[in-house]
């Protein structure tokens, strides 16, 4: 590789970053306030309603609240993995998002193995809610990370094997061609894998019913029991961040993202689908008390395992009629 | 696929699953992920939100909503409850305010229940007179209580708590010295109203306030005093340095004036036996007290120089000599009797005194302030000795043998003087006991039906103060040992109110509410460095200790008016419901919500301020759990008080506006019901 194609590279990767970045900033500022509405829906409450129309302000109110306040080091922290946790954890997630076919015939990152590159990138997160969890030097936000770091290990599979279904049907890893290879019969071909992964994604991103890392009753908060302010914030919008780049993937390729459309009409239709997912996701999580870890890995494995096995053999069966 | 359904609620079911396995377990359990995910999704799509939308739906409130605090009563508005009641009443009244916690607990200590919140309330607005009236109900003398009370009201002051306690004492004393001026006119005959007579022998404390209730109630009443001064103890006992004898004999002509016939220098026994007595009158009343003093039965006792308290104080009260002049006096004895000697020792010239006590310095049963003043003085204290031996020469006292004491009370608080092998002699030229006094009644009971005990006290009945004998009563030290002088006042009341029972045909003990005895927390000191100085108590101002130390003149000097009407305005009038602007609610609040003002000018005292800021109120209620007077109040409806931000800083008329009561909220309005929290003094 030559200096100027890797200094294009560095300048295109930064400026993917940005954007992914600036995508899951807006996106959590929109996502949390959604959340607080759904929930307050589901509660019979009418949620945020102050600042702004229909309280669509109170999101930025809360950033600004946030940015301001003190960055808390707790004396018992390892300073330096304490510091960095955060990022470790935001940067894969904002990564993966660029796989993301968003316009028909076009992603971020048109890679071949993209499918992969979006399943195995977000799991390095993994290592950042240790790190975040060890080095807070306390013991809930310890446990907290363990619980994190074997579930989202465990819903690897699962997930991995749902998405394999429309690799096998599409008979491409590269999202752009999943995408464009969808047709309607794949969404009754595909419910068992569709619901298979948007269940493991739910406990990819630690949220509820899933969400014994962070099981407030239990750790306070988990592994960013310690953290306050922007580090916590970073936090905060990594899950919002994974909530979304699980949902415009799972639109994309489950449910026909784009359908086709060109340019801007395209996005908009995905767009759409994928905030029909998110509160797919925010519905799951105020409706259901969280699982015990013992539940929650039996279900991995004897529930959701099976049947994404049992959901590649169909489409194994069905390719073969094609 | 039997999925069993429980129906748990109008719209919540739980299907329960261990029953239910394989295949059909798994449809079940998915089936159970829909079913609960259709019952949020139908709560979130039918049917309006539950609460509020704020700000945009203004709420319609009640007329009944007040905030989250409301004051019962303030200062310059309503008065605060004067506790009176005739004496045969006057434990019922007692106990009726203890029930519904609005007792003070300077009134709820005292053993006769003195009005003392009543008195700073009088005083403070300047009516000293009125105070001295109303304290006088309860407390026959409280000129001559205002110099010698220990005062178990100031233990109890809530001021403890805060900083110091109110000068309840030196205030009777004010009052006292406020009504002289106006006694001529004040004092008038009580009416004779009754045909009954009653005698009381002994015109001490117990006596002389049996005599004052009984003369209240319409009855004739004489009292025989067998020497030629009345006052009793009070007389013969206290020295004049805490306790003038023209206050003493003012008080007692006040009672002569009001009717009291007053027989001085009859020894009833000798002169007029008692069964004479018993026969004239229709009751007779034993307030005899304690005559002479316990001697240890040591060795060495006999010789000349061993001397009795009482002998000694007498000596030295009556005679300002007692043969000590130049002499080294040496006291047995740590109780209040015995600091007396040693202070009367000095003033008759001793060139040493010491005091020597088998209990501790802390443990003496002396008041603190009286060791304090007699060290001050320069009496000379030893402490943990026992008395062994008096060392005599040809029959004169030379020393004492002390004998060190280990521990005085056993495990289970009885007095059992623990003794170890160490001996120390003391030079001295004259011993005085003052382990206690004893009653000699044998003379004056002689031929009647009044039973002695064994060690020669009445046999008498503790509660209604009844002899073996009908229509003789016994009250005072006679019945109750060597205590204090408001304790002897308390059984004066008692016995007048059986006498009067008696005399009536009641039966004495036929619902007769017996004196409540509620038990306060012990505060430790307050810290009071840092607090203001006009929150402090007022210091009474006391004679030079080389100066007083020489003579019989009084110690303590008194306070001025001013400085009496300032203490007396530092009550906190507690439990009467009336806000004083004592601002302890605005010192605890966290927040800063609350602010308070007062004027203090005598005769217009009022709360000028008083305002809450819901702004910044974080609904702790510490302000209200505080408050000594109870008259700030929860009113229970907190969450409302967050809405209504037309009313953000409640003023003094919010504050004090009466709920408007409704069949929910109940008589005061206050909803929900005060929490059930543990009576006071049940609390750990």
């Amino acid at each position: 590789m030559s200096e100027t194609a890797s200094w294009t590279g560095l300048a295109l990767g930064a400026a993917g970053g940005l954007g992914a970045g600036l995508v899951i900033a807006l996106a959590a500022l929109f996502g949390v306030w959604w959340e607080r509405k759904v929930s307050a829906r589901i509660q019979m409450r009418f949620g945020p309603q102050q600042a702004g129309p229909f309280g669509l302000l109170q999101t930025l109110s809360d950033t600004v609240k946030l940015v301001l306040k003190e960055d808390i080091l707790p004396a018992r922290a390892d300073r330096g993995p304490f510091l960095r946790a955060p990022l470790l954890v935001f940067v894969p997630i904002a990564t993966s998002l660029l796989a993301v076919p968003l316009v028909t015939g076009w992603a971020p990152l048109d890679s071949s193995v993209g499918a992969l590159f979006f399943l195995a990138v977000p799991s390095v997160s993994v290592i950042g809610i240790l790190v975040g969890g060890w080095s807070s030097g306390n013991t809930y936000a310890t446990l907290g990370g363990l619980r994190g770091a074997s579930q989202m290990i465990a819903y690897e599979v699962p997930r991995s094997l749902s998405v394999l279904s429309v690799v096998v049907l599409a008979g491409s890893m590269r999202p752009v061609v999943m995408m464009g290879e969808w047709r309607w019969w794949w969404i009754p071909l595909l419910a068992v894998a569709f619901v298979v992964y948007l269940i493991s994604s739910i406990a990819e991103m630690n949220r509820g019913p899933f969400d014994m890392p962070e099981a407030e009753s239990e750790l306070v908060a988990g592994y960013f029991a310690d953290y306050s302010g922007i580090r916590w914030a970073i936090f905060m919008m990594s899950e919002y961040g994974s909530i979304v780049a699980a949902s415009l993937f799972g639109a994309a390729v489950f449910l026909g993202g784009t359908h086709g459309l060109p340019g801007v009409w395209g996005l908009l239709v995905l767009i759409v689908e994928a905030i029909l997912i998110i509160t797919i996701i925010m519905w799951v999580k105020w409706t259901f008390p969280r699982f015990r870890s013992d539940q929650l890995m039996s279900l991995a494995w004897k529930v959701l395992t099976p049947m994404a096995l049992l959901q590649l053999v169909v489409v194994g069966v069905v390719t073969a009629w094609l | 696929m039997a999925v069993e359904r429980r129906h748990v609620g109008k719209d919540a079911f739980s299907v329960t699953e261990p029953d239910v396995r394989g295949v059909a377990g798994f449809l079940a359990g998915w089936a159970s992920v829909f079913a609960g995910l259709a019952l949020t999704a139908r709560r979130a799509t039918s049917g309006t939100p539950k609460t509020l939308r704020y700000p945009f739906v203004k709420l319609t409130l009640s007329p009944r909503w007040r905030g989250a605090l409301r004051l019962r009563g303030a200062l310059g508005r309503d008065e605060i409850p004067i506790v009176r009641g005739p004496s045969p009443q006057y434990n019922s009244v007692i106990q009726g305010l203890l029930d519904v916690e609005r007792l003070a607990p300077c009134t709820g200590n005292c053993p006769a229940n003195v009005d003392a919140r009543g008195q700073n309330y009088l005083i403070a607005d300047d009516q000293a007179a009125e105070a001295y009236e109303l304290v006088r109900e309860r407390n026959t003398m409280p000129g001559v209580l205002g110099r010698i009370c220990h005062h178990p009201c100031e233990a109890a002051c809530r001021r403890n708590y805060y900083d110091e306690p109110i000068a309840i004492r030196p205030l009777h004393r004010f009052a006292y010295e406020a009504y002289k001026a106006v006694r001529g006119e004040r004092v008038k005959p009580l009416p004779v109203t009754r045909t009954e007579t009653i005698a009381i022998v002994g015109s001490g404390p117990s006596g002389l306030t049996a005599a004052l209730d009984l003369m209240r109630l319409g009855y004739a009443v004489t009292v025989y005093e067998k020497d030629d001064k009345p006052g009793g103890a009070l007389y013969t006992g206290v020295p004049a340095y805490r306790l003038p004898r023209d206050v003493l004999h003012g008080e007692i002509d006040d009672l002569v004036r009001m009717g009291m016939t007053l027989n001085l220098g009859v020894k009833v026994g000798e002169e007029l036996p008692l069964e004479h007595l018993i026969g004239e009158f229709d009751a007779v009343l034993l307030a005899t007290g304690l005559q002479v003093s316990r001697i240890l039965p040591i060795p060495g006792a006999d010789a000349s120089g061993v001397r009795g308290a009482l002998e000694f104080l007498r000596e030295a009260n009556f005679h300002h000599e007692a043969d000590v002049r130049g002499k080294r006096v040496f006291v047995v004895g740590g109780g209040n009797v015995a600091v007396d000697v040693a202070r009367c020792a000095l003033r008759v010239g001793a060139t040493e005194v010491r005091l020597a006590s088998l209990e501790g310095m802390d443990e003496m049963p002396a008041h603190p302030w009286e060791i304090e003043e007699a060290l001050d003085e320069g009496v000379i204290a030893t402490c943990s000795v026992g008395p062994e031996e008096v060392l005599v020469e040809d029959g004169t006292v030379v020393g004492m043998r002390m004998r060190e004491c280990l521990s005085v009370f056993d495990e289970t608080g009885r007095f059992a003087p623990k003794y170890g092998e160490g001996l120390t002699d003391f030079a001295c030229d004259v011993v005085v006991f003052s382990i206690g006094q004893a009653a000699v009644l044998s003379d004056v009971v002689a031929g009647t039906e009044v039973e002695l005990d064994q060690r020669g006290n009445v046999v008498v009945d503790g509660t209604l103060f009844t002899t073996t004998a009908s229509g003789v009563f016994a009250s005072g030290e006679v019945v109750t040992g060597p205590g204090s002088c408001i304790m002897s006042i308390a059984t004066g009341h008692e016995a007048a109110t059986s006498i009067h029972r008696f005399l009536t045909g009641v039966p004495l003990g036929k619902d007769r509410t017996a004196r409540p005895v509620p038990v306060y927390e012990r505060y430790e000191k307050a810290h009071i460095e840092g607090v203001e100085k006009d929150r402090l108590r007022v210091v009474m101002p006391m004679a030079h200790p080389e100066e007083r130390r020489v003579d019989f003149r009084s110690v303590e000097l008194g306070m001025t008016h001013l400085e009496s009407v300032v203490e007396a305005a530092r009550c906190l009038r507690c439990q009467s419901e009336v806000c004083v602007g004592c601002t302890f609610c605005a010192r605890t609040c966290p927040d800063y919500a609350i602010k308070v003002e007062r004027v203090d000018d005598p005769g217009s005292r009022c709360l000028t301020r008083y305002e809450l800021d819901l702004t910044k109120c974080c609904f702790c209620g510490l302000c209200a759990e505080q408050c000594p007077t109870d008259a700030l109040a929860h009113t229970g409806q907190y969450e409302l008080s967050f809405y209504h931000r037309d009313l953000a800083v409640f003023d003094k008329g919010e504050m004090l506006r009466d709920p408007t009561p409704t069949r929910a909220t109940g008589r005061d309005g206050i909803y929900p019901p005060p929490c059930p929290l543990p009576k006071r003094g049940e609390r750990p």
